[in-house]
């Protein structure tokens, strides 16, 4: 028997499955009787899940790589002509290869549980770890049913097969956008599974909460991240200048993010205040079910979007598996909710607590919009037969001033002190910032900048700013009189020493960042049609755009009709190339932008239309687009914050234990 | 304290002024309203795309059309209207309010108003004791932790 890759994976994967249905007893045992070889048995079991899961994640790569069109998932995404880039980025480029991609993910993350989560809390990690094994059998179960299998074989093995989507080869930013989507979607499952085991276990207190914190924290950011990388490549790639459509993926991704936000926040409040503990359990909870919900939604075929993959058989599945996560976890938080009593009260509404209380609200309340409004037209439907759509124009009305009531928060809640503050300390800590904001908006009315949630976001932008310099400085201020310390010095130490308040201060700067970028982006966009022949020129904007006439480009993969354009004034001196793309497998051509790139504005150039007899004209569409590429710089700045407030801190001596608690319980 | 005070008005003032000032109703222009009107519909061939964004065939055509209705000087709701009659309620990107459909745009209120409604009654829940120190003793001492949290005190003791 000659060797085979599909043989490889399906043997990995089906070896792996019983593997993780005894880890989960073997946890679960161990939990239970606290019983060290279950323990040792569950994790050998984890780490050999783990390898296995890799080992047929890199046999559907070699598949892909040495073209085996005798397995159904290489024949359909995978050409001979494909280049090696887009053919190995071709693993999560289609519905199995990504549930495989997100099985592996998951099952490192049962193992990293397994080998560094249960020494230090043996019984709640071990519980939390037959809860992973758990999320991996389904999942395992999965790819190793018709439902998913990556390894089906053709029933007629082809000569070549289809290749990727046309959209999925153009940009690679493919290789960076999904995973980092799913790192951040499957990572959250950590938090899951400690919060539920920490209500198996009736714990009552927040050390799954501690224990998490950072896992929580960093699949937040990989699922921000990745959120920005994926408006990234839809603007450099589907071509009509935008970098957001408010498209069910889109809102599938954005919704567990949200909700992530506001649990990243209020378990400070816990952790602080021992207040909303249930709360807590309740949003980790709803993150979970929302990356599942996503899924879903957009792996089955229910909702219409760029991103959705055929309908499938998995549908059904991801549904119960969807209903029995949330029943299941609802159903714990209510039996263990007498355990779950909150240690005091609210502050004022001027106090730290409080804000972020608010800040939950607007969060969820922004959450549920976007869950309804991408579900209306499936219940419309449902009920009465209507047809209808909900798109931009009511997610951007609707979450607009959601989203500048959250600038607002952001802005104060850092300036209060927990408990409340006085009338004196607010005058003081505000006024700057005020001023500071109405810098910002006077600034945009200044630049004619259209609307008036355009200058509120300029003026909140500013206050936010200037609240975090005032931070910034006064801890620079009491370091160099404490220490004696040089500013930068006492900046960096800032950042090292007290990085989970300080980088989230830097996240926080990355999200004004991003509202500036969409402010000025989305009412200050020029855009000009002209339809030219070579030789002609037109300006949009200040800059000239001289059309050098159309050409194909003959690729491997493709055939490209490109426009060449030089693009001069405003000190811009490129050479653009918009194209139409024709692959073997696409009926219609793929258009693909020609983007000048630059910090003060984008000149975005598309090639509408042209000549097909003759070519000697086409038509261009450029859109100069102002602070565009804020927004990427924004997306990297949060991650660049968060794993500032990621990295271990340096150990200290608890100076500032709050005044009326008692101080935390550590130990199993 | 009444500098900072009458600097805060000042500057709420112009916040105030520059918002309302961008807010004021100016006369729109033939392409702003072009713009509006095929903002709010669907390029019936594209995914979720309207008419404005899209660069597709079809969207080129509805566009066309909508110029040409706005240079006849029909009303923004005829010009939807002539569209809702060809392709249903389904070209609108966001459902007519006037319609049972119309109530998604109470979500966003609906779930505000609740979320606030618990939080302030938990905020009405303090009870205050007797033996607790006043909330403005607190609160100075609040403002202290909160000053010193921004150092990074290796010794307690040593602020003393």
């Amino acid at each position: 028997m000659s060797f085979s890759f599909a043989d490889l994976g399906t043997g990995a994967l089906r070896a792996a499955l019983p593997l993780a249905i005894w880890g989960i007893g073997a946890a679960a045992y161990a939990a239970a009787k606290r019983d060290g070889r279950a323990l040792a048995s569950a994790r050998w079991s984890a780490l050999i899940t783990f390898l296995l899961v890799v080992l047929a994640a890199l046999a559907m790569i070699g598949a892909l790589v040495t073209h085996d069109f005798s397995i159904a998932y290489v024949a359909r995404n995978n050409a001979l002509e494909t280049p090696l880039f887009f053919t190995v980025v071709s693993l999560w480029a289609a519905l199995e290869g990504s549930i495989l991609l997100w099985t592996a993910i998951l099952a490192g993350a049962t193992a990293y549980v397994a080998w560094r989560g249960t020494p230090a809390l043996p019984r709640l990690a071990t519980t939390a770890l037959a809860v992973l094994f758990a999320m991996l059998t389904f999942f395992l179960l999965l790819v190793t049913t018709p439902a998913a299998d990556p390894f089906v074989r053709s029933d007629i093995v082809p000569l070549n097969g289809n290749g990727p989507n046309p959209l999925l080869q153009n940009h690679p930013l493919m290789a960076l956008h999904p995973p980092l989507l799913y790192l951040g979607y499957v990572l959250f499952s950590v938090p899951f599974a400690y919060a539920i085991a920490s209500l198996i276990l009736g714990e009552g207190g927040d050390r799954w909460l501690v224990a998490t914190r950072r896992f929580a924290l960093v699949s937040w950011a990989l699922l921000g991240v990745g959120i920005v990388a994926g408006s990234w490549w839809s603007y450099a790639v589907l071509g009509w200048g935008g970098y957001w459509a408010w498209d069910p993926v889109e809102n599938a991704a954005i919704m567990p993010w949200l909700v992530a936000t506001a649990y990243l926040h209020s378990v400070m409040v816990e952790e602080k205040r021992r207040l909303l503990r249930s709360w807590n359990l309740s949003l980790v909870i709803a993150t979970f079910a929302l990356t599942i919900l996503g899924t879903f939604l957009t792996r089955s075929g229910v909702v219409n979007s760029v991103h959705a993959f055929t309908q499938s058989a998995i549908g059904p599945l991801l549904l119960g598996y969807l209903v029995a996560i949330v029943v299941l976890s609802v159903g714990l938080l209510l039996w263990r909710l007498p355990t779950l009593r909150d240690a005091g009260a609210v502050g004022t509404p001027l106090s730290r607590e409080a804000i972020f209380l608010f800040q939950n609200v607007v969060f969820v309340a922004a959450t549920l919009t976007v869950l309804l409004g991408t579900l209306y037209p499936l219940i419309a439907e449902a009920l009465s037969g209507a047809q209808l759509s909900i798109g931009r124009p009511y997610f951007d009305r609707v979450e607009v001033p959601l989203a500048l009531a959250l600038l607002f928060l952001m802005g104060i809640g850092p300036q209060l002190p927990w408990h409340g503050a006085s009338r004196v300390t607010l005058e003081r800590q505000f006024t700057a910032p005020i001023v500071a904001a109405a810098g910002g908006a006077l600034l945009a009315v200044a630049t004619a900048l259209g609307g008036a949630f355009a200058v509120l976001t300029y003026a909140l932008a500013a206050f936010v700013v200037a609240t975090v310099v005032q931070e910034f400085a006064r801890g620079i201020r009491a370091r160099r009189a404490l220490h004696g310390e040089s500013a930068s010095t006492a900046f960096a130490n800032l950042l090292r020493r007290s990085g989970r308040r300080y980088g989230g201060y830097i996240v926080h700067l990355g999200i004004v960042l991003v509202a500036v970028a969409v402010a000025t982006s989305q009412s200050k966009t020029v855009e000009v049609e002209r339809t030219v022949s070579a030789g002609d020129h037109f300006e949009a904007a200040g800059y000239t755009v001289a059309f050098g006439g159309l050409r194909s480009v003959r690729e491997p993969q493709r055939d490209l009709l490109v426009a060449d354009l030089a693009i001069t004034g405003n000190g811009a001196d490129e050479n653009l190339r918009p194209a139409l793309l024709f692959f073997p497998n696409a009926t219609q051509a793929v258009g693909s932008p020609g983007i000048a790139a630059g910090l003060h504005d984008d000149v975005y150039t598309i090639l509408v239309a042209y000549d097909t007899s003759a070519r000697s004209w086409a038509t261009i569409r450029v859109l100069v687009i102002p602070l565009v590429s804020w927004l990427w710089l924004g997306g990297g700045v949060v991650g660049l914050g968060a794993v500032i407030a990621a990295l271990p801190q340096p150990k200290r001596r608890e100076v500032m234990r709050p005044l009326t608690e008692a101080p935390a319980t550590v130990g199993d | 304290m009444t500098r900072e005070r009458a600097v805060i008005l000042v500057a709420l003032l112009a916040i105030f002024g520059a918002v309302a000032w961008s807010a004021w109703p100016h006369e729109t222009t033939a392409a702003e309203r072009v713009d509006r009107i095929t903002s709010e519909l669907r390029c019936v061939t594209c995914q979720g795309l309207s008419v404005k964004d899209s660069p597709a065939a079809s969207a080129r055509q509805m566009r066309d059309l909508v110029v040409q209705r706005v240079a006849e000087g029909r009303t923004d709701d005829e010009i939807r209207g002539e569209f809702r009659a060809s392709y249903g309620d389904w070209v609108l990107l966001s459902p007519p309010a006037s319609s049972w459909t119309g109530l998604i745009w109470l979500v966003p209120v609906v779930a505000l108003a609740a979320g606030l409604a618990v939080v302030v009654r938990r905020m009405r829940a303090i009870v205050p004791s007797a033996a607790a120190p006043s909330t403005r003793e607190l609160a100075a001492l609040r403002e202290r932790v909160a000053r010193e949290e921004a150092l990074d005190l290796p010794q307690a003791d040593g602020a003393e």
